[in-house]
């Protein structure tokens, strides 16, 4: 089983911070999510854990073990990143060569190019290829040593619907066969589909991780006349109170029957008290910051205000 | 056993694409050069003396200069592709211990270097030898002396290689490693016979004309083979220290 931890990694390029004291665990069995605008780092968080980069401080490993440690690294982590092949070579003769340089037999590359629907593409150079046939190729590759480890950066990019439907089935099989699948994507709703669990970065820093479906019922709305009393109740019990309107606000961080009875206790009248799911994208914006900017209220009577617990 | 297949690898990362099959194609048209000098060139005088003794011939045949300097820019240009393309991710995933993934790719297009070398110049031997009797003069090298071409070549071929693989993985541009190659081939020995003219003997092209034996420096033949391996080794030492520390992006 193959964990891949992140423990205190930091990255800088000059004076410019790219990934600061990044810790975290992504769990075998699972499909974990990496979410994060671009520029959040988690091209960089890759590279680090594949050693392609150093870290400044901190490190990142596989199963305990640093990427350049591994024994058999092609047989360990499957990798897609950023398209890498030659324009005027064959996908064939592409994956040929990472079948030799990994000590893979030829025949496993004939199986990989019918898996990926890339049968009729192979012997033609890779220059000619669409996207979406760019992306089969990676995934080809990143199979070709039928790794435990999936290291996958915008996989479904430029996949067509039925394409994305084979990708998500992939690589829930793999992890369902207690494969470790790490993917990062700019498609919420297909990680909403597709992730366990999700690992969110904003400008190089952790923002949250867990268990996604525990994230999306993070939220209680609450239904009262008295919305900035209450508000000021529950954050002082330690919660996020979000006001959506005059009757009503979103509370984070303290259990639904903790805010009945602060409620009752405060003699607070509740008219509704009632668990929210939050869409991925909603979840995504509010984490990276851009909630103010989505939701910029056109009057300052309508602004909406947040209490922050102490 | 991971290092015969590293190199098969890197073979075939050379042979897929269309370089070396351009860099033939070049080597064809030098060769075709060479045949056509020997049936039309003259000397200032209008005649042939240039083909009139085995020196004069194998002089006129020796590649090795040509060869290192073409087989420079195949280095060159083999190694920063990777870097342009991205292809150098997939090799240092499969390999992460760099050095040995780049030492894989050094050995290999030293080889194919090395190949150049001696295909160029049999080819020049082949087309000197098919012009002649279009001569008064017949083929007068000997057979020693061809056999000495070809080495010369070949090593100065595999050298090149080295030392263009080596700048290609300095400058890790294709553009910026062939003017590398270009000045440190072309430009900088004029300008060192200029500064330091004792150390002429010890440039490429004289060197190479020692180990084609149509030079009389007073450098030896062993002492040329070294120099010539220095001047590719250096660079290459140098890309592979840089390759090590670098982050790959």
């Amino acid at each position: 089983m193959h964990e891949l931890t992140f423990e205190n990694v930091t990255k800088r390029y000059g004076k410019h911070t790219v990934v600061e004291d990044l810790s975290f665990t992504v769990h075998p069995g699972r499909v974990t999510g990496f979410l994060g605008p671009n520029g959040a780092g988690k091209s960089t968080s890759f590279k680090i854990l594949l050693d392609l980069a150093s870290a400044d401080r901190g490190h990142a490993a596989i199963g305990g073990t640093r990427y350049r440690d591994l024994r058999d690294p092609s047989r360990t982590v499957g990798v897609l990143l950023e398209h890498a092949y030659h324009p005027g070579r064959t996908g064939r003769n592409h994956l040929r060569i990472l079948a030799d340089g990994s000590g893979i037999p030829l025949r496993r590359v004939d199986q990989l190019l019918e898996l990926v629907g890339l049968g009729d593409a192979a012997d033609r150079h890779a220059g000619t290829y669409s996207l979406g046939v760019r992306q089969r190729l990676g995934l080809a590759a990143a199979l070709l040593g039928d790794p435990p480890v999936l290291v996958l950066d915008e996989p479904g990019n430029g996949l067509d619907p039925p394409g994305i439907r084979d990708l998500r089935d992939l690589l829930r099989a793999r992890a369902a066969a207690g494969g470790t699948v790490f993917v990062s994507s700019h498609l919420l709703a297909e990680v909403e589909h597709l992730a366990d669990e999700v690992v969110v970065l904003n400008r190089g820093r952790l923002v949250t991780t867990g268990n996604l479906s525990d994230l999306q019922q993070a939220g209680i709305s609450v239904q009262t006349p008295a919305v900035e009393r209450l508000a000021i109740v529950l954050t002082d019990a330690g919660g996020t109170a979000h006001r959506v309107s005059d009757r009503e606000l979103l509370v984070r961080g303290l259990p639904i029957e903790q805010i009945g009875d602060q409620a009752c206790t405060a003699g607070i009248p509740l008219h509704g008290l009632a668990p929210q799911i939050g869409s991925l994208e909603d979840l995504f914006m509010e984490w990276t910051g851009d909630v103010e900017r989505r939701d910029a209220p056109s009057t300052p009577e309508e602004t909406e205000w947040e209490v922050s617990p102490r | 056993m991971t290092w015969p297949r590293l190199v098969r690898a890197e073979l075939r990362k050379i042979s897929t694409t269309k370089l070396p099959w351009g860099f033939l194609a070049v080597l064809i048209v030098v060769a075709g050069l060479n045949g056509s000098v020997v049936i039309w060139g003259t000397d200032m005088d209008g005649s042939k003396t240039f083909i009139s003794t085995a020196l004069d011939q194998q002089s006129l045949m020796a590649f090795a200069a040509n060869a290192m300097i073409g087989t420079g820019l195949f280095g060159a240009i083999a190694v920063a592709r990777e870097f342009g393309h991205n292809t150098v991710v997939p090799t240092f995933l499969t390999c992460p211990r760099r050095y040995r993934a780049v030492l894989a790719q050094f050995t290999a297009i030293t080889i194919v270097g090395g190949l150049l070398g001696l295909v160029g110049e049999a080819l020049v031997i082949g087309a000197v030898a098919g012009a002649l009797p279009f001569t008064d003069y017949g083929f007068l090298a000997s057979a020693d002396g061809v056999l000495q071409l070809l080495a010369a070549s070949t090593w100065a071929g595999a050298a090149g290689a080295l030392l263009g693989g080596g700048l290609g993985a300095l400058v890790r541009n294709v553009g910026g490693a062939v003017t590398a190659a270009v000045v440190l081939l072309f430009i900088v020995p004029p300008l060192v016979v200029q500064l330091l003219s004792d150390a002429a003997s010890w440039l490429p092209d004289a060197l190479n004309r020692v180990v084609a034996g149509v030079a009389t420096d007073p450098v030896s033949v062993p002492a040329a083979l070294a120099a010539l391996a220095a001047w590719a080794v250096i660079p290459a030492a140098l890309g592979l220290l840089a390759i090590e520390r670098r982050d790959v992006v």
